[in-house]
């Protein structure tokens, strides 16, 4: 006999062993369960299970009454929502609406909420959706907190904070300094500031310059928008931004510990081409195709509010800006050469290090904050690019590239000196080592992968176990539901030796680019508003509060106040009736104080819907401007008599209130 | 070395520590500047339609910046000599040699120690013949720049060019490229066509690239009688495609790669069809990964031998959407009773293997053992597992299928 024939029989059984062993029983037995169902066996035949399927299952089911380990917050892309979602079981746990609309919560159809959407107006105009890409949480000492999170919208430049006590925007700052954005949001580490830098380059502040005019009157600029914590609130008039040249500057990071004070930004396009296809100029992907390399923006954010302190700035857009030229001569910014059309920039956790993955590249290149920092110095620089800043050396900047694959896109890090990097070209993630720079393992994932989140994988501490990796576009994988494909989010589990895919979650709203995983046990959210009366974006007790037994109808100058409050199962006043061309006003305080006490209002045809939950008040004005009989009611199921939890509101015709 | 070229019978010599950009600058169009062995200074430029020739040993040196020479005129032709070196910045694109404008020639050259060798910038009809191109070698293979470089250029022709120890030989959105007979080794992408329509590649050889070629987001390729040989490592690949359509892909060996072939979302449109047809796929550690379940693909009378996996659909797939007939598989275990030259039973692969193997590493020591001594195991330890069909071919050829490549002369 062959000598290999014999081999297989011999780990055939230490095999199967192994595999009996971790995965509970081996029977093939029709057996059953304590349930008294079918047995494991039966079950994974009848459902077409493997092993492997089964112990995914098991690693991701979390039974009910049980509850997920992290969570992940996701950008909802051009839906323009966050998404909250538990893991390991990835289920959704929340919407929250930020750029858009969003009724079951309220968002956007009462006053304080309206006011929060007003916030982000740009040229004059309501905007009622947002391409949000990067949701930052905030930190301390570069570690998640669990207390806010940030948001920013690409297409219409905007920042929103969203407070995580009860998961709702609480602000959204707009500046017209710039036309677009995409490095956002970036969080330093003590959020001091939020980052928010440009995209596509425009003439800064909203003006007008032909394209003719590109490399001398189109900019790019990033904004640090300050955070005061203790309000809870961006400070616009605290917020700086410097200027940058008309590159399309791409995503950023933070530096943390070693490289705490500076800030990073990818760019494209250094060849400065914007399109003109129908013009005889090449399209813009391909202009901006043309180099080999693009350039790392480095930039020494604590070294430019002392620049800010001192004046040197110029007011553009109401915006404190430090002009080109001045963060050249101050030292503020240095360009090191990158792989072209570069993606993620990451910072390693111990901050000594800048991972930039290259689209077109195959490797992961590690640029190391001594060298940069040495280099400055030094003043050792390569030259300057056609605006005057200093170039720093390539090879002298990197400690060294790992082969990746094809097409590496962004990095994550665990707590065992991995990083895991999307690989796009190949459909990857690979997993490598920070300190040898070899890829040790890498898993497949569905289609067209781009950003990936590991637990708290991006601070200074990862934790290493989980990673979604984030695929754009869910072909062939779920049940069909038209031509607009859902996202396929892939949960991956890292603490094993091997990488292995636990789930496909199914994603249907716009692109979600980016998520962030926290720690479940860090955020702390409120279970009820106290005191009762509480408006929700402000957190204290709003002037139009209503107590039980205040309730009233009061004609004032401004229109009619309707003070009412809501509790199981009725409005009071449960009668509202009005004339028709007055302005009404609605404050409603839900006075209930009990977990489960959320009711809903609305009025038909008003385009309304309010969100109570308890404790919670909330006011909204209406103008009264067609006569009739309206319905209003909870629409929030509240109690067993939720459908009897209505009302009428009744607006008088002109006609009939002057015959009385 | 670099294919012999005729020396003008009328120019003007320039000896050899001479400046040579005055003799290029006085020279009218149609005239030609003539080197004679020795050294010259770079930096030059030839902006009309004048021949500078130079025998091997007649070399233009860099100084260790910026390009060594640029050619911008309609009728620039280079011929013979030896460009060595070039800046060191690659946000520069420091070249050997930039080519931009019309009808632009360069062929015989030696180029050696640039960072890029030859970068080809919205050009038409260029033509690279018979060059030698040597890259810096440097071990990192991203601190290379690449061979030859391609961008926005159209009906140009790169052929029998000799090209190794650099990054990549790169052609991004070009129409008409003919890139036919070159050798390239020792680098990363040996061909790597992006947005690049209506190209020929023909007995092209790549051999130990990390990736043979890879076509990405082009269509109407003729891809023929080239070699793929030992495109090995993590992401070893003899040809790649992506989201790619109507690439022909015919005679051609792969051999001793990663992956021999990888096919992602290819063809992409509907309507497009890809046909690979009587192709080698050999010793590889995986002779076909089809990244997911795909349509519009037809395999004919290709031939698999000597694969440690004939051919796997990640993500739980299968190549069932994919034309499979008259191919040749080596662990084809069925017969040919009425002697037709056709299998009775149909070929089929199974599931199980693929699928396992990535789960269960530990299944790879049974890889090489008779298919059907593995599904015997296979279902042994795992009764529960049903194979599934990976892909059918109701008509195996019993032929052994052999292709051939031309020989390097």
């Amino acid at each position: 006999m062959h000598p290999t024939r014999s081999r297989p029989k011999l780990r055939r059984s230490r095999l199967a062993l192994g595999l009996c062993g971790a995965l509970l029983s081996c029977d093939n037995q029709p057996g059953s369960t304590p349930a008294g169902g079918p047995g494991l066996a039966e079950l994974m035949k009848a459902r077409g299970l493997t092993e492997a399927d089964v112990a995914a299952a098991l690693k991701t089911y979390v039974p009910s009454g049980k509850r997920d380990e992290y969570y992940l917050f996701a950008s909802g892309g051009h839906g323009g929502n966050l998404i909250v979602i538990g893991v390991p079981s990835m289920r959704i746990l929340k919407y929250v609406g930020v750029f858009t609309p969003e009724p079951w919560q309220g968002y956007g159809f009462d006053t304080a909420t309206k006011d929060v959407l007003k916030g982000g107006r740009r040229i004059g105009r309501d905007l009622t959706w947002g391409d949000m890409h990067h949701p930052a949480l905030s930190e301390t000492k570069g570690a998640y907190d669990g207390e806010f999170i940030f948001v920013n919208d690409k297409a219409n430049p905007r920042v929103a904070v969203v407070s995580l006590k009860d998961f709702n925007t609480v602000q959204i700052v707009a500046s017209e300094l710039i036309q677009s954005e995409h490095g956002a949001t970036f969080v330093t580490p003590n959020t001091e500031y939020v980052i928010e830098g440009s995209q596509y380059p425009a003439p800064l502040g909203g003006k007008y310059a032909d394209l003719d005019k590109f490399n001398e009157m189109y900019r790019g600029a990033a904004i640090f928008w300050k955070f005061d914590r203790k309000q809870g609130r961006i400070d616009p008039a605290q917020s700086w931004a410097v200027e940058l040249p008309p590159y399309m500057q791409d995503l950023a990071d933070a530096g943390k510990l070693a490289s705490d004070g500076w800030a990073f930004f990818n760019s494209f396009d250094t060849e400065r081409a914007y399109g003109g296809n129908a013009e005889g100029k090449p399209p813009l992907e391909s202009g901006a195709s043309q180099n080999d390399m693009d350039y790392l923006h480095v930039f020494n954010w604590r070294k430019a509010e002392q620049v800010v302190q001192a004046g040197k700035t110029q007011t553009i857009a109401g915006m404190r800006t430090i002009m080109l030229p001045t963060a050249i001569e101050e030292g503020l910014l240095y360009f090191i050469p990158e792989p072209k059309s570069p993606h993620g920039v990451d910072v390693t956790p111990d901050g000594k290090e800048i991972v930039v993955g290259g689209k077109l590249d195959t490797h992961a290149t590690v640029y190391n904050m001594a060298k940069i920092q040495a280099l400055i110095e030094q003043k050792k620089f390569d030259g300057t690019d056609p605006y005057g800043v200093p170039i720093l050396s390539f090879r002298e900047s990197i400690r060294g590239q790992c082969e990746i694959g094809l097409g590496p896109l962004h990095t994550q890090f665990d707590n065992q000196g991995y990083a895991y990097t999307s690989v796009f070209i190949e459909t990857k993630v690979a997993k490598w080592s920070l300190k040898d720079l070899k890829v040790v393992d890498k898993i497949s994932t569905h289609y067209n992968i781009g950003h990936l989140a590991a637990a708290e994988g991006d601070t200074v501490s990862p934790d290493g176990k989980y990673l979604v990796a984030m695929n754009k576009w869910a072909i062939d994988r779920f049940a069909d539901v038209g031509p607009l494909l859902p996202q396929n989010f892939q949960l991956i589990d890292l603490s094993g030796e091997k990488l292995q895919l636990l789930y496909d979650m199914p994603l249907p709203l716009g692109e979600p680019h980016y998520a962030q995983m926290i720690k479940a046990d860090k955020i702390k959210a409120l279970d009820i508003y106290k005191p009762m009366g509480m408006n929700a974006i402000t957190h204290e007790r709003d002037p139009f509060a209503v107590e039980g037994g205040k309730e009233r109808i009061e004609r004032r100058a401004d229109g009619v106040h309707v003070f009412m409050t809501a509790v199981r199962s009725h409005f009071t006043p449960d009668i509202v009736r009005v004339k028709e061309g007055e302005i009404v006003h609605l404050h409603i305080t839900n006075i209930e104080q009990a977990k489960d006490a959320t009711h809903g209002f609305t009025i038909g045809s008003h385009n309304i819907n309010l969100s109570l939950e308890p404790g919670k008040h909330v006011n909204v004005t209406l103008v009264a401007d067609k006569a009739g009989v309206f319905p209003m009611y909870c629409t929030e199921f509240c109690s067993a008599l939720h459908l009897e939890m209505a009302g009428y509101f009744l607006v008088e015709p002109k006609a009939a209130s002057a015959k009385k | 070395m670099p294919t012999p070229v005729h020396r003008p019978p009328q120019c003007v010599e320039v000896p050899p520590g001479q400046p040579v950009q005055p003799a290029l600058d006085r020279t009218p169009d149609g005239g030609a500047v003539c080197l004679l062995p020795g050294i010259y200074a770079g930096h030059l430029v030839v902006d009309r339609g004048v021949t500078l020739y130079g025998p091997p040993s007649a070399i233009v040196r860099s100084d260790g910046t910026g390009t060594t020479v640029n050619a911008l005129g309609r009728n620039t032709r280079l011929l013979g000599f030896t460009i060595e070196g070039s800046g060191r910045r690659y946000d520069k694109m420091d070249a050997a040699l930039h080519i931009q404008g019309d009808e632009i020639q360069a062929d015989g050259l030696l180029i050696r120690g640039a960072v890029f060798g030859v970068n080809v910038e919205r050009s038409r009809r260029v033509r690279l013949h018979g060059n030698v191109i040597r890259g810096t070698g440097e071990a990192a293979l991203g601190l290379r720049g690449d061979g030859i470089r391609f961008w926005e250029t159209t009906d140009s022709s790169i052929e029998g060019n000799f090209i190794s120890d650099s990054r990549d030989l790169v052609i991004r959105y070009t129409r008409r490229t003919r890139i036919l007979g070159n050798t390239i080794t020792r680098g990363r992408y040996g061909l790597h066509l992006m947005y690049s329509s209506d190209a020929i590649l023909e007995d092209n050889r790549s051999i130990g690239n990390v990736v043979g070629t890879f076509i990405m987001y082009s269509h109407e390729v003729q891809y023929r009688r080239n070699l793929l040989a030992a495109s090995t490592g993590a992401a070893g690949m003899g040809l790649g495609m992506k989201e790619s359509g109507n690439v022909e892909v015919m005679d051609n060996i792969a051999l001793r790669n990663t992956v021999s072939l990888y096919i992602d979302t290819s063809p992409l449109q509907l309507g497009d069809h890809n046909r690979f047809s009587h192709n080698a796929f050999v010793l590889s550690e995986v002779g076909i990964i089809l990244h997911s379940s795909q349509r519009g693909n037809t395999f004919e009378q290709n031939s698999f031998h000597d694969n440690q996996e004939q051919v796997r659909v990640e993500g739980g797939g299968d190549a069932l959407g994919s034309e499979w007939e008259g191919n040749d598989f080596d662990d084809y275990a069925g017969f040919d009773f009425d002697g037709d030259g056709i299998g009775d039973v149909p070929y089929e692969l199974h599931s199980f293997s693929s699928k396992l193997l990535s789960r269960f590493p530990n299944l790879a020591f049974f890889r090489g053992t008779l298919a059907l001594d593995l599904v015997d195991t296979v279902t042994h330890i795992l009764p529960l597992l049903k194979p599934r069909a990976l892909l059918i071919d109701r008509r195996p050829t019993m032929q052994r299928i052999s292709v051939e490549v031309p020989r390097e002369d």
